[in-house]
C-alpha cells in the first residue's frame, strides 16, 4: 500500500500582471512510511507550495494527493493527519509554551490529565522541560524552533512537514539541530518531509532527497546516489560542485568508453548505459581530479591545463585550472599538514588525472 | 557659526518658551473652563469672585449656597440626568453594533478574496471623510423618506453608519500586522474555522477591537453635527443639550458639565492607551 503519494500535481499562481507561475509542474512523488525525505531546491522552485498542498492550505489545480490510498481532495487542513513546522515557527504569541504545545490536544478535546502529561513529555523530548510557563518571546530562536516541533509531535502525526525549520539558526546551532532532528525522527518513527535549500543539510539528514527545480522533481534518490549519479546537469551543479564536459562516445571496450570532448582529444569513462555515437555530458567531482597518477595500474584519463588561481580553504587547496577553450575545471586537492612547499602558483602547467570509475555520464539534452 | 547661536543658552530658553506657548495655546482654553467651573460668579463668568463647588453640586441635584445663585441659570438635575442617559445609551449601542460590523468587515476583507474588494474597501472609509453636515442631512432625508420617527434609535443607526468605518480602519490595521501563518498553524493542529477564530484570530486582534470600540464610543459621545439632524423631540443628547444651554447665555454650570465630560473622555482614552500598551 502506498503511503503518501503525489501524482502529477499541478499548481499555478496568477501574477498581478496576468501571467501564470507554474509553482508545481507535474510533480509526482512517493513518500514512504517512516522515511526522512528532503525536498531540496533553489529559492522559488515550489518547495513551500508542495508542502502547503500536502498540508491542505492550498489546493492543487490538477493531479492527485493521496494518503494510504485515500484521496485528500476536499479534505481541509484540520482533518489531515499531518502537522507542519512552519519556517517562521508560528508560535501563538498570546499563549504560554505549555499552552502552545497543548493547543492541538485542547482543540481536539483530549482530557486534562492526559493532555498535561503529553505536553510535559513532548517538552522533555525536545529538551525544554520546565519551560512550560514561559512566553514564546522569552525564548531564543532555537528554543522556539523546538517548541514548534514539540507542538506538532505531541499530536503524533503520521507525517511531519518541516519548512526550512533550521534556516533561522546560526551555523553551530543548525548543525546540532540537524543531528537532533535526525535522531528524533528515528526514535519517534514519524515520516518527515523536510524542506531545505541547503544541499549539505539535505545530504546529511535524509534517507532520500527529491531535488526540485522549476516546479519539477529532477531526481528522487538516496543522498549518495544524488551525489554520485546526478540525473541531469541541474542536479550535478546544485548538489556539490561539478566539472561538466560535453562530448561524444567514440569507442567502447566493455564498460570502458572513450569520449571525445571539445577541449581534450580523448578521455575515459565507465558506463554501461551508453554506446558508440551517443552524445553525453561527463561529470567529474573536484575531489576526483588528482595532480598525479595513482600508479596502481588502472588506466587513467589525463587532462592538461594551466592553473588560473589557487585558494587555500583549510582542508583542501582549491585549484581553478584552465583546460582550454575557456573552460575551467575545479580541483580539490587534499591538503596535508606541512605541505606548504606545494603551494601551486597561477600559470603552472598541470596534468589532471582521474579514474574512469569516478566519471559519471549523463545524457546530453537535445540530442 | 549658526550652530553656535542655535546651541547658545538664549536660544534654548527661547525654544523652550515657544514650546510652552504652544502647549498653552492648546490647553489654556481647557484650563480656563476647569478654573471657571469653580467660579461663584453666575452673572459674569469671566470675573472671578470666589471658589465654589456649587455648579457641580447643582448638576447632581444639590442646593446652592451662593448669594448670587439664581435658579434661572441652572438646569434641573433630572433633565441633565436624562440627556446623559441618552448619550450613554446611544454611545454604548452605536459603538457595540459598529464594533461587530466593523470587525466582521475587516476580517472578511483581510482574509477573503472576491470581486470588487478594492472598491468595497474605499467605500468603507468614505463615511469618515464625508463632511458631517452632509452626512447628517443625508441621514435625515433617508429617515424621513423611509418613514422613521426621529428618536434615540435613529441616532443609534446614524452613528453606526460612520462609526463602523472607524472600527473597520482600526481593526484592519491590527489584522494587517498579524501573521497569517498563525491561523494556518491553528488549522494544522486540528482546529476548525470557528475554533481558530475564537482561540487565535480574536485574541490577536482584541486590542484593535477594544481600541475601535473606545474610539467609536468617544466619537459618538460628543457628536453634535450629525446628531443635531437626526435627534427627535425627547431624544436630546448631552452635547445637544449643552449647545441649547449655550443659546441662552454662557452659564457656569456648562463649565462644570464640560469638565465632567472631559474627565469621562480622558478615562476612556486612558483605558484604550493602557490596553494598547499592554498587548503590543
Ligand atoms: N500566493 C502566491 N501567489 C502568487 N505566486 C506565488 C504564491 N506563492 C508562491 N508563489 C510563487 O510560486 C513559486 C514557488 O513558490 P514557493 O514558495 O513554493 O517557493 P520555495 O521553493 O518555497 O522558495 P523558498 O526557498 O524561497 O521558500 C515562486 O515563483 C513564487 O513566487
Ligand atoms: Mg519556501
Amino acid at each position: 500500500m502506498s503511503f503518501l503519494k503525489i501524482a502529477s500535481a499541478h499548481k499555478a499562481y496568477k501574477t498581478p500582471e496576468g501571467g501564470l507561475i507554474h509553482a508545481l509542474d507535474d510533480v509526482s512523488l512517493d513518500v514512504r512510511n517512516n522515511e526522512f525525505l528532503t525536498l531540496l531546491g533553489p529559492s522559488g522552485c515550489g518547495k513551500t507550495t508542495l508542502l502547503k498542498c500536502i498540508a491542505g492550505f492550498e489546493d492543487i489545480d490538477s493531479g492527485e494527493i493521496s494518503f494510504e490510498e485515500q484521496s485528500l481532495k476536499g479534505v481541509p487542513a484540520h482533518r489531515r493527519p499531518f502537522n507542519t513546522v512552519f519556517q517562521s515557527y508560528a508560535l501563538f504569541p498570546h499563549l504560554s509554551i505549555a499552552n502552545n504545545v497543548g493547543y492541538g490536544l485542547d482543540v481536539t478535546g483530549v482530557a486534562k490529565g492526559e493532555r498535561n502529561k503529553r505536553v510535559e513529555e513532548a517538552l522533555e523530548l525536545v529538551g525544554l522541560a520546565g519551560f512550560g510557563s514561559r512566553e514564546p518571546k522569552q525564548l531564543s530562536g532555537g528554543q522556539q524552533q523546538r517548541v514548534a516541533l514539540a507542538r506538532s509531535l505531541v499530536l503524533k502525526p503520521r507525517v511531519l512537514l518541516l519548512d526550512e525549520p533550521l534556516s533561522a539558526l546560526d551555523r553551530k546551532m543548525r548543525e546540532n539541530m540537524q543531528i537532533e532532528l535526525k535522531n528524533l525522527q528515528h526514535s519517534v518513527g514519524i515520516t518527515f518531509v523536510f524542506v531545505t535549500h541547503d544541499q549539505e543539510e539535505a545530504l546529511a539528514m535524509s534517507d532520500r532527497i527529491a531535488v526540485v527545480a522549476n516546479g519539477k522533481v529532477q531526481q528522487l534518490a538516496a543522498p549518495t546516489e544524488i551525489y554520485d549519479e546526478p540525473a541531469n546537469e541541474f542536479v550535478a551543479n546544485f548538489v556539490g560542485t561539478s566539472n561538466i564536459f560535453s562530448g561524444k562516445v567514440v569507442a567502447k571496450d566493455g564498460a570502458l568508453l572513450t569520449i571525445e570532448t571539445a577541449n581534450q582529444r580523448q578521455v575515459l569513462a565507465t558506463s554501461d548505459r551508453f554506446g558508440r555515437g551517443d552524445h553525453v555530458e561527463l561529470v567529474l567531482r573536484p575531489e576526483h581530479l588528482k595532480l598525479a597518477p595513482s600508479g596502481n595500474g588502472i588506466p587513467e584519463s589525463c587532462i592538461d591545463g594551466t592553473v588560473e588561481a589557487s585558494v587555500f580553504v583549510g582542508s583542501d587547496l582549491h585549484l581553478h585550472v584552465d583546460v582550454g577553450k575557456g573552460r575551467t575545471a575545479i580541483v580539490h586537492h587534499r591538503h596535508n599538514r606541512g605541505d606548504d612547499g606545494e603551494r601551486i602558483e597561477a600559470g603552472t602547467s598541470v596534468k589532471l588525472y582521474y579514474s574512469p570509475n569516478a566519471a559519471h555520464l549523463i545524457k546530453a539534452i537535445g540530442r | 557659526m549658526l550652530d553656535k547661536i542655535l546651541n547658545s543658552k538664549i536660544w534654548a530658553t527661547l525654544f523652550k518658551g515657544y514650546g510652552f506657548l504652544f502647549l498653552g495655546f492648546l490647553y489654556l482654553p481647557l484650563g480656563l473652563i476647569f478654573v471657571y467651573s469653580f467660579n461663584a460668579n453666575s452673572i459674569n463668568m469671566a470675573i472671578w469672585t470666589e471658589f465654589t463647588f456649587d455648579w457641580y453640586l447643582t448638576i447632581f441635584g444639590g442646593a446652592s449656597s451662593q448669594s448670587s445663585f439664581d435658579a434661572a441659570f441652572t438646569e434641573s438635575p433630572d433633565r441633565i440626568f436624562e440627556v446623559v442617559k441618552h448619550s450613554v445609551i446611544v454611545a454604548l449601542s452605536a459603538s457595540t453594533v459598529s464594533t461587530v460590523i466593523g470587525t466582521a468587515t475587516a476580517i472578511a476583507l483581510a482574509r477573503y478574496h472576491f470581486v470588487g474588494k478594492r472598491f468595497y474597501q474605499a467605500l468603507l472609509v468614505l463615511p469618515m471623510i464625508v463632511p458631517d453636515i452632509v452626512l447628517g442631512i443625508a441621514l435625515l432625508i433617508f429617515f424621513v423618506g423611509a418613514g422613521f420617527k426621529l428618536s434615540l434609535l435613529t441616532i443609534i443607526i446614524g452613528h453606526t453608519t460612520f462609526l463602523s468605518s472607524y472600527v473597520f480602519v482600526v481593526v484592519s490595521a491590527r489584522l494587517a500586522g498579524m501573521d497569517t501563518s498563525l491561523e494556518q498553524a491553528s488549522a494544522d493542529l486540528g482546529a476548525g474555522p470557528i475554533t481558530t477564530f475564537r482561540r487565535v484570530t480574536l485574541p490577536q486582534i482584541m486590542p484593535g477591537v477594544v481600541g475601535g470600540f473606545l474610539l467609536a464610543f468617544i466619537i459618538s459621545l460628543d457628536d453634535v453635527v450629525i446628531t443635531y439632524f437626526i435627534a427627535g423631540v425627547g431624544s436630546q443628547t448631552l452635547p445637544l443639550f449643552i449647545l441649547a444651554m449655550m443659546r441662552r447665555g454662557l452659564r457656569p454650570q456648562i463649565n462644570a458639565l464640560a469638565v465632567l465630560l472631559l474627565l469621562f473622555t480622558f478615562v476612556i482614552a486612558a483605558i484604550g492607551l493602557y490596553l494598547r500598551s499592554r498587548k503590543s
